[in-house]
């Protein structure tokens, strides 16, 4: 596997379980390049100063926070360095939740990681671990990554745990402006027992397995036949939608025009003519 | 040949209808198996602009040493004629919409002219070298039914109807009663009553 991208403890009370941390997901996404169309070579984004109207190295910026409209406060590497924080090298356990859906705040989730005991630790962990799995609880944390303090929940998962990070709750958008009338909606009895056997007949286990990313499936084939040299033609596009279709509708719409022809002289000998006309443009114009 | 103008659409044994296709009308020479020159009306040669017609021409064509007389059409996305891919296309824009070759008549074939023959034989003789492909065709036509074709094009979207006589050579110059541009009128659409809803504002001079 992958290099860890953390060690550090958990830690509770006076416990400490040293563990490492590995990124848990991948974005599936495939990653492209941007090139100049004229010569197939990597572009270069530039970073440009307005003020100065030159190009700058990254070296020359700093971090600004913006205070106030367009007032900028520098916030140096030191500044960011000296703020005082616990949870620096831990995984600190804050408390022990029941593992619920109601539980407010543990779905809005950001990144999962796999944790890996260190040895001497290991003890500990599936102590750790089998006591919220036996209780179904979950642990809430706060941990450091990436200069951040970050907010997580840690969980038994196969024989490891896994720690997700959350959504600080002033990071969670509220929901007032939704139009949501839950409480207005009458569900009749008859109503609801279909629901339910519409759901228990689609009820199965989930596995992940069973399901793929098509899109990018089809993306991978199309620049693998690329590389491979091939003319990426859309073949079935170019196929149903060429001049000799347009040729073919142009045909069914004369054979139609010479049926409904047909079709009113039949009327005619029988009718009016004058209430016959106005029914069928109306028909004609939906077809 | 430059078309006359006809006022309706009409019915008769000695013409043949076709489409007014919205697009550009184009003489298309080809010569040694090569597309050598595509003029489009009123612009300079249009064979880098419609540089896919390139391969396809020649090679749904039967015969050597011919010139088509047609129109350079547009699709889009969905296989619908556009104008404004079209407009883009002419203007420069090599990638805009697909383009299309629709043949509606033959001047020379097997290196020998054909424009002294009447329209019915060089007719035939087009729908017999030219087969139809992804990008080229030779033009649906009716042969008498005006008004039908009228009728299918209004439906269509179409806005004219070309209508050919059948013994008429091809001319260089206005066609006459040769060949004429005949307006449709669109499909019916049902009156519905109009609201006037629209009132003159007072406008006050003095104010801003």
């Amino acid at each position: 596997m992958a290099r860890s991208m953390w060690r550090g403890a958990i830690q509770f009370g006076l416990v400490t379980i040293p563990v490492k941390l590995y990124l848990a997901t991948e974005t599936g996404g495939i990653g492209f390049n941007l090139l100049h169309a004229s010569c197939l070579n990597r572009i270069q984004m530039k970073v440009y100063c307005p003020h100065h109207d030159e190009v700058i190295p990254r070296s020359e910026t700093v971090r600004g926070y913006e205070w106030s409209k367009g007032k900028y406060v520098v916030v140096s590497e030191e500044d960011i360095d000296s703020v005082p924080l616990k949870t620096m090298r831990a995984i600190e356990i804050e408390m022990f939740v029941n593992v619920d859906r109601d539980n407010a705040g543990t779905q809005f989730v950001k990144a999962a990681y796999y944790l890996e005991p260190e040895q001497i630790g290991a003890k500990a962990f599936y102590l750790l671990k089998s006591v919220l799995a036996e209780q179904g609880k979950s642990a809430i944390c706060k941990i450091v990554l990436k200069d951040r303090e970050q907010l997580a929940s840690l969980n038994p998962y196969s024989n490891s745990m896994l720690l997700t990070t959350l959504h600080w709750p002033d990071e969670v958008r509220s929901m007032e402006e939704l139009n949501l009338p839950e409480d207005q909606i009458e569900i009749k009895p008859s109503e609801k027992k279909m629901a339910e056997q519409l759901v228990a007949s689609m009820t199965g286990d989930f596995s992940a397995d069973e399901y793929h990313d098509d899109y990018r499936q089809a993306l991978m084939a199309v620049i693998e036949r690329k590389v491979a040299g091939e003319k990426p033609e859309p073949a079935q596009r170019t196929e149903a939608t060429n001049i000799t279709n347009l040729m073919a509708a142009l045909e069914a719409s004369v054979a139609a025009a010479r049926s409904d022809r047909r079709a009113a002289k039949d009327e005619t000998k029988a009718e009016e003519p004058t209430k016959i006309a106005a029914p069928r443009q109306r028909r004609r114009k939906t077809a | 040949m430059q078309p006359g103008v006809g006022f309706t659409p009409f019915d008769d044994p000695a013409y043949q209808f076709e489409p007014w296709w919205p697009g550009v009308r184009a003489l298309a020479w080809v010569d040694g198996g090569r597309l050598i020159r595509l003029r489009a009306q009123g612009l300079a040669d249009a064979l880098t602009t419609f540089g896919e017609l390139t391969d396809e021409l020649p090679e749904r064509l039967m015969d050597d040493g011919v010139v088509l007389d047609g129109w350079l059409l547009t699709l889009d996305e969905g296989g619908w004629l556009d104008v404004d891919l079209l407009r883009r296309r002419l203007a420069g824009g090599l990638h805009a919409g697909r383009p299309a070759f629709v043949a509606s008549d033959l001047l020379w074939c097997g290196g020998q002219p054909w424009a002294r023959r009447p329209f019915a034989a060089r007719r035939a003789r087009l729908e017999a070298v030219l087969l139809d492909g992804d990008r080229c065709v030779v033009s649906h036509a009716l042969r008498g039914e005006g008004t039908l074709l009228a009728e299918a094009l209004a439906r269509f979207g179409l806005e004219a109807l070309s209508a050919r006589r059948l013994d008429a050579r091809y001319r260089s110059g206005a066609a006459g009663d040769a060949w004429l541009r005949i307006p449709i009128k669109p499909a019916p659409i049902v009156e519905r009553p109009r609201l006037s809803l629209i009132q003159r504002l007072p406008f006050d001079e003095n104010g801003d």
